[in-house]
């Protein structure tokens, strides 16, 4: 009871700052709203026992992240929205777009699926830690875990690299 | 759920907010008092005894106030910003450890609000968070000096939070949990300043780089800045930053005592008075340091936060590492 009214609550907000991230202007408002969209789905996460995950959610996207983006929001002094597009071009994208996602929930709904809903699994001790998430990183996962840091690894030298750039 | 236990909570958490609330004016007493005496001053000293109730004084003034909206802010945000500082720093004080259980009315209640088992990110989050107020109070102003206050202060405060997050790792890897509680538990015997001084040191220090005290107040550093961020506050809303800072610098000192002082560890008094005790030391070392250091310039303070302090955690952590994995086989 409690949980699905917690649950109704954070969705409510996310698809609300979601669609109010979308419609307005100002882009430090949008920050703002996209800000409270992570924050809420990070509730979420807490519900669905993941509170290592939803604590990262914070600290690195909310954080992190979206404070670099004002950041730049604010040093850049951005006022206004600036198309992109022409306005014309635009609406055929949008009319693409629509059409395809139109076409891949159709696919899923008229899809024959089974009758019953899937059991919900039965979740092994400590599902969630730190410690378990750690764990399967470094045994079961460990090939993309290592391959995402190499990733990450050539993005900061390559931002180094830019940074120390001198543009003549 | 039990009726008891939700008392026990709402019981709890007023106790924090009362503690914070409380505890405020008494650090602001305090750090007039001590500051007037190191510069040989006397410090407030006419309302009430000592001039304990000058900050009580103070804070009424500033409610009767009248409340300023400059024209050109973006009213919303304006509104907003300060409020985040408020609730991010109470927020953050939920998970710390007081004291041992104690029993009341044939009940064990452990002194904390919340024992989670990723307390440490949950108070590393609530800090991240708190960054917001000053960005958002900042470029809400629509003014020039508070929005390059606002934007200093963001960039200060991302810088330190790295080294300070990394910090905490070898604290988190001697006891194996992110709970503040566990941490507590294991320094029974010794305190971890003792085997982690460096890594207390580094915290501390971007500890003080977040509260934006002195020698790091960049973000408001009056005679560049005229007050920075908050320039534009005035009234309550000025009150609550105000507010903010201080119980942020409670945070600060409560999180290093729990993760390198023993938390409430000590011989012969009870817990809760240990930890009010050291609570209180640290607020006088962060008092002192006001008093004694001029402040930063700006690039060093962002070349000491990228070049020192976070190289300096790194090498600690995999000092760390390699003794422990040394020390394990």
């Amino acid at each position: 009871m409690l949980e699905s009214a917690l649950f109704g609550l954070f969705a409510l907000i996310a698809i609300g700052s979601a669609l109010a991230m979308i419609f307005h202007r100002n882009p430090v408002h949008c920050a703002l709203f996209l800000v409270t969209v992570l924050l809420s789905l990070s509730g979420i996460f807490v519900m669905l026992n993941a509170q290592f995950i939803a604590a990262l959610q914070v600290i690195v996207y909310a954080g992190a992240i979206m404070v670099l983006f004002l950041f730049v929001v604010m040093l850049l002094n951005v006022k206004g929205e600036t198309p992109l597009l022409s306005r014309g071009t635009a609406k055929s994208f949008g009319f693409l777009f629509a059409l395809i996602v139109l076409v891949e929930l159709m696919w899923v709904v008229l899809s024959p699926g089974t009758e019953e809903a899937p059991t919900p699994p039965q979740l092994p001790p400590g599902f969630g830690s730190p410690g378990e998430i750690g764990r399967i990183l470094y045994t079961t996962w460990l090939f993309p875990f290592e391959v995402t840091s190499i990733l990450l690894l050539i993005a900061v030298v390559g931002a180094v690299v830019l940074a120390r750039r001198k543009f003549a | 759920m039990d009726l008891a236990l939700l008392i026990e909570a709402a019981a709890k958490i007023l106790i924090i907010l009362g503690f914070v609330l409380l505890g405020v004016p008494l650090i602001v007493w305090l750090e007039r008092k001590v500051i007037g005496h190191m510069q040989d001053r006397i410090g407030p000293e006419r309302v009430g005894p000592f001039g304990l109730l000058q900050t009580i004084a103070d804070g009424i003034k500033l409610f009767f106030k009248e409340d300023l909206i400059p024209s050109q802010v973006d009213k919303a945000v304006f509104f907003i910003a300060p409020g985040i500082a408020v609730v991010t720093a109470f927020v953050a004080m939920t998970v710390v450890p007081f004291g041992d259980s104690v029993t009341v009315f044939g009940r064990t209640v452990p002194l904390h609000v919340t024992d989670i088992n990723i307390a440490i990110l949950f108070v590393l989050g609530a800090t991240s968070m708190g960054v917001y107020s000053i960005v958002l109070g900042g470029w809400a102003s629509n003014s020039k000096y508070p929005l390059l206050g606002g934007l200093r202060s963001s960039a200060q405060m991302i810088s330190y939070e790295i080294a300070q997050g990394i910090s905490i790792v070898p604290i988190v890897m001697m006891t194996g949990s992110l709970s503040l509680v566990e941490i507590v538990k294991h320094q029974q015997t010794t305190w971890f300043v003792v085997p982690q001084f460096f890594a207390f040191l580094i915290y501390i220090l971007c500890g003080i780089a977040e509260t934006n005290r002195a020698p790091f107040d960049l973000p408001e550093a009056e005679t560049e800045l005229v007050a920075g961020f908050h320039t534009e506050y005035s009234s309550m809303k000025f009150a609550l930053y105000f507010l903010a800072e201080y119980a942020n610098m409670m945070v600060v000192s409560a999180v290093a005592i729990t993760l390198f002082f023993g938390g409430w560890h000590g011989p012969v008094l009870p817990p809760v008075v240990w930890f009010l005790i050291k609570m209180f030391l640290f607020l006088f070392f962060y008092i002192w340091l006001r008093a004694t250091f001029p402040r930063l310039r700006y690039d060093q303070l962002m070349g000491f936060g990228w070049k020192v302090l976070l190289p300096a955690s790194l090498l600690n952590l995999a000092v760390t590492a390699v003794v422990l994995t040394l020390g394990m086989s």
